[in-house]
């Protein structure tokens, strides 16, 4: 049985060849250590980071590169910002933090852990669709709010965030705006210089098709956060003092080179073919998908239910079965494997109904066809007839 | 070992020229440099950073001195932060 692979929020598979190519051609002939000696491997290897970098912010639309960190996935990078905002006793116990019930752990623990020490928190609701208003965070915004966290798709059913209009609003009140783009980075064209965007984190291996181990933050202003994590950089070596310019202040310790030459082709892949491209086509399988399952009675699709403001992602329910006897029963005899359960977002699914069963998530890629997804969907449809013929 | 009698020298060939040292703050900016005036088709070569000029990047760029003013523009218009450009014959 051929398997179907539709599991790409959570990392996707597969990689273009060159990405592999590229991490083997590291390990083979490179191997060095970027910006801690002057020679050839370790040349070498700096200019594997520095490309990486360029070609980053030209997916990203970011215009100073020097302004993107490599950090080990999505998770540090929010965390870098989150932390590093609020950093001292004083700074948690006098601020106010906007957030959403649609964010992943990544943001909700972070922040929750915040709240323990005396940071105040709002957390917006997602509508029934899981979209948050721009106008609920407007009127939560306070005197002594900090910062505003928005995820820009949801990882539970894709819904996209107007982060357009959120960003103006907080730039109106001048209040910095952190982007969760773990699952819109590679997948939705983004231009973050043309936005009012503080802070935009992302994962690595997910859309921007690298390895694990990788993410990405994008910080506009360096002086606004506390660098959480301090160590060696390879630069002001005769101090003690952490570096105060970019990228070093928020780039310590040796990177994941082998993971980064990797990231690099994952967007040079994307440069090339274009994010545009890579979002029709996963919006004509997402239409597919919706057209095959809306209205079939037993079936439950969560999240907005055409493919405006949707990515890759389709949540659904089986009536009367746990999602993880359907995400078992999909791969034993369909060979389509999910992501079954909660994913790392209680609050998301408290908004749309699915707490605490959780839902049968697919999420799908540049390397999934029409073919596959026609079949996942006659799978779904053939397990709940089987469901609903037993009852 | 028999020693072959000749002066024994420390030049290195491939630094013959690049009597130019500019040094930076970090190595992202220093590598960057190195890209952009290798385009512009300007003799470069990344070296580790001699401690007697700056003890604050592991590398450090050499070039012709006598391009100083165009290196310095490229570097002003692309955003690259150094830190000093010195004449420093190898």
């Amino acid at each position: 049985m051929k398997e179907i692979y539709l599991d790409n929020a959570a990392t996707s598979w597969p990689k273009p060849e060159s990405v592999i190519k590229a991490m083997n051609n590291y390990f083979h002939k490179i191997g060095g250590s970027s910006g801690r000696s002057g020679h050839r491997r370790a040349i070498e290897a700096g200019r594997i980071i520095l490309n990486a970098r360029s070609a980053a912010a030209g997916l990203l639309g970011v215009s100073d590169d020097s302004g993107l960190i490599f950090t080990s996935n999505a998770t540090t990078a929010l965390n870098t910002v989150i932390k590093g905002i609020f950093h001292s006793d004083a700074d948690i116990s006098s601020s106010h933090i906007v957030a959403t019930t649609m964010e992943h752990n990544s943001v909700l623990r972070p922040v929750n852990s915040l709240k323990n020490k005396g940071l105040e928190v709002t957390l917006i609701d997602g509508d029934e669709f899981g979209q948050v208003s721009p106008e609920k965070i407007r009127s939560a915004i306070r005197e002594n709010t900090k910062l505003v966290v928005v995820t820009h798709a949801s990882n539970v059913c894709g819904t996209v965030n107007d982060i357009e209009s959120i960003g103006t609003l907080c730039a109106e009140k001048s209040i910095p705006l952190l982007v969760d783009g773990a699952q819109s980075a590679g997948l939705l064209p983004i231009n973050i210089s043309s936005l009012s965007i503080d802070y935009f984190a992302c994962a690595g291996h997910k859309g921007l098709l690298g390895p694990q181990g990788t993410g990405i933050l994008y910080v506009k202003n360096k002086d606004t956060l506390y660098p959480v994590i301090a160590g060696g950089t390879g630069s002001l070596s005769d101090s003690v003092e952490q570096p105060d310019f970019m990228p070093d202040k928020f780039e310590s310790g040796t990177p994941n080179i082998i993971g980064i030459a990797g990231l690099a082709e994952g967007c040079r892949y994307l440069l090339t073919h274009g994010v545009e491209s890579i979002y029709k086509h996963d919006k004509k399988l997402l239409d597919i998908f919706l057209n095959e399952l809306s209205d079939v009675s037993g079936i439950k699709l969560y999240g907005m239910k055409s493919s405006v403001n949707h990515t890759a992602v389709l949540s659904i329910n089986i009536e009367g079965m746990d999602s993880s006897l359907v995400g078992t029963l999909l791969e034993e005899r369909y060979g389509v494997q999910t992501r079954i359960g909660l994913h790392c977002a209680p609050l998301a699914h408290r908004t749309l109904g699915s707490f605490p069963h959780g839902t049968v998530r697919f999420s799908w890629g540049w390397a999934n066809s029409e073919r596959e997804i026609i079949k996942a969907a006659a799978a779904v449809k053939k397990i709940n007839s089987i469901s609903r013929n037993s009852k | 070992m028999k020693l072959s009698g000749r002066k024994p020298s420390l030049k290195i060939n491939s630094l013959v020229g690049l009597d130019g040292v500019v040094t930076f703050f970090g190595a992202h900016h220093a590598l960057k440099g190195e890209k952009l005036l290798s385009l512009e088709g300007l003799p470069v070569k990344l070296i580790p950073g001699p401690r007697e000029i700056s003890p604050n990047c592991g590398t450090a760029l050499r070039f012709e001195y006598k391009d100083k003013d165009v290196v310095e523009t490229i570097f002003n218009e692309k955003k690259v932060n150094f830190e000093q450009i010195v004449f420093y014959p190898a």
